[in-house]
């Protein structure tokens, strides 16, 4: 069996002395999209973050294409193809959208005028927008731009914390068409999303997390129809 | 009339030391996220540094001639020459003293921003007393014909010397080469976003820890041709920067505090104001220039007021 793309192998993680994560196993294939559910607090985002370096992991391991990466740091986790979206503040305010893309791009040895191009393709507001400072969006245009600065390394996979947060629901529904089809361009994606039931109708597999562990995971599809999870978790 | 344009033009030549310590100190900010309050040493840091390098390029350009007898070729070689090199070494050395200071004090410190301030006032007088050590504690000059006068700003009413002209020409143009910097190079762009988000540079594979290296160097070394201005203008002495620190300070806070075109605008309004000061004795209020500081700072308690985050009020 070939390795994953991205595994975390019995990860404990967390802020200061406060423990989060307790011993998580998540795996994610190239191709798929993963979705991380469960309560708050549960160690959804920090998952993401011990992924992508900006926390150092306890103990455990987080391996890249079977390579330890576990503590790197994120300018280096992004350098070897890992792209993240943070929830929160993930546009550059004071920098116009062409701006955020270029440095999105900095990491790149070359071709980062037409990658910038390939992205305004595919999001034509951004290059409506580009002389635009970034603060000026509306948070779903905001998110799209998120997106694209992470795409700009073309990276093997991509971290999304919340895509929906503070969205209205059309505005939330176009942003998880976006992941898709991102996804469809052989990107994999490990998500985390509050929205459950819209996070995993466009996911291969989803993991349950209560408590810094995996309390369930399965078939997006069979975890939604799984009744237990469905009344723990999903809101019945 | 003439005396209040006199005082403008003096303002003026002020303006453009407080404006290049402004920058310096509003940058470091930005990206450090402290006030460094050894700032103004690295001012008389640059500015002793280039009096070491003056001395011996002179010496060296004329095969030891004396540079203040001027005239001819020698003159001019053992002058202005000299003083270009001596510049460039000035910001320099004080852009390597600010790097060392980061990588020997700073990035050792597991602490706050109120904690790096405290720490830079131990930088600064470590800086303030090997200057000391070096130099003394007398006045010293850069061994520079001062040429008196120009002739046709004479019309006007008002003295303008070269070196005037030196300081306020060489502001403007290396507060447009910084201007050409952040906006329209991958640098400048890469300073800009660390300075709004360092998790999001970082995640955007921004190597910040070299983005930091090279705002000290930027900024310090700005700062550092603030000194050799001020040092150029009127005397050096090892208190030189740090009698201008306040100063300094309201004029960032005025222009907003992280904010370097803030802090163009702020160092300016701040200079001209500061050397405007004893004009208004001619205008029947009894003040004179030693109270210039303390109209500084009232500004700044005023900014602090009623609008604490200044003119520009945002970051870069």
């Amino acid at each position: 069996m070939s390795d994953p793309v991205l595994e975390l192998d019995g990860v404990e993680s967390g802020y200061g002395d406060v423990q989060v994560l307790n011993g998580l196993d998540i795996r994610l294939e190239a191709d798929e999209i993963v979705c991380l559910v469960g309560p708050n607090g549960a160690g959804k985002s920090t998952a993401l973050k011990t992924a992508f370096g900006l926390l150092e992991p306890w103990s455990g391991s987080v391996r890249l294409r079977g390579e330890e990466i576990g503590g790197t740091p994120p300018e280096d986790v992004v350098r070897l193809g890992v792209g993240f979206v943070p929830q929160t503040e993930n546009v550059f305010g004071s920098l116009t959208i062409a701006e955020n893309l270029k440095i999105g791009g900095v990491s790149r040895d070359g071709g980062v005028g037409a990658r910038v191009e390939e992205l305004y393709e595919r999001f034509p507001l951004l290059r409506e927008k580009r002389t635009a400072k970034a603060r000026t969006l509306s948070g779903g245009q905001r998110q799209v731009l998120a997106f694209a600065r992470a795409l700009m390394t073309d990276p093997d996979v991509l971290l999304i914390d919340e895509p929906s947060a503070g969205l209205a629901p059309n505005t939330a529904q176009e942003v998880f068409e976006d992941v898709a089809a991102v996804n469809d361009l052989g990107t994999a994606i490990l998500m985390v999303e509050q929205n459950a039931r819209q996070g995993l109708a466009i996911s291969d597999r989803g993991y349950v997390l209560d408590q810094g562990r995996v309390a369930y995971h399965d078939d997006a599809a069979e975890l939604m129809d799984d009744p237990e999870v469905a009344e723990l978790y999903l809101g019945g | 009339m003439s005396a209040t344009l006199q005082y403008l033009v003096n303002g003026l030549v002020y303006s453009g030391v407080i404006v290049l310590a402004s920058i310096g100190l509003s940058l470091v900010y930005s990206i450090r996220g402290f006030a460094n309050f050894a700032h103004g040493d690295t001012m008389t840091v640059g500015a002793y540094a280039a009096l070491l390098a003056f001395s011996g390029t002179s010496a060296l350009l004329v095969g030891g001639g004396n540079a203040t007898a001027g005239g001819g070729l020698a003159g001019l070689l053992g002058g202005p020459a000299a003083f270009v090199v001596a510049l460039a070494v000035g910001m320099v050395v004080a852009a390597i003293v600010a790097i060392a200071s980061e990588r020997l004090v700073y990035s050792k410190l597991d602490t706050s921003a109120v904690g790096l301030l405290i720490a830079s006032i131990g930088v600064a007088f470590v800086m303030r007393a090997i200057v000391q050590i070096l130099f003394g504690n007398i006045q010293q000059a850069y061994a520079l014909p001062r040429s008196g006068p120009l002739p046709g700003f004479g019309a006007l009413g008002v003295a303008v010397t070269a070196r005037d002209v030196v300081v306020v020409v060489a502001t403007i143009a290396l507060v447009a080469a910084l201007h050409v910097l952040l906006q329209y190079t991958s640098l400048g762009r890469q300073m800009r976003a660390t300075s709004d988000n360092r998790d999001l540079a970082r995640a955007s594979g921004i190597r910040t820890n070299r983005i930091v290296d090279a705002t000290w160097a930027i900024g310090a070394g700005l700062a550092g041709a603030g000194g050799v201005f001020l040092g150029l203008s009127l005397r050096l002495q090892p208190l030189m920067g740090f009698n201008l620190l306040l100063v300094v300070f309201a004029a960032v806070i005025l222009g907003g505090i992280g904010s370097v075109y803030g802090a163009m605008i702020g160092g300016l309004v701040i200079g001209v104001i500061h050397e405007l000061v004893p004009a208004l004795s001619t205008y029947g209020v009894p003040i004179n220039a030693q109270y210039a500081n303390t109209v500084a700072f009232l500004i700044m308690v005023a900014i602090l007021l009623l609008r604490p985050r200044g003119i520009m009020g945002e970051a870069v």
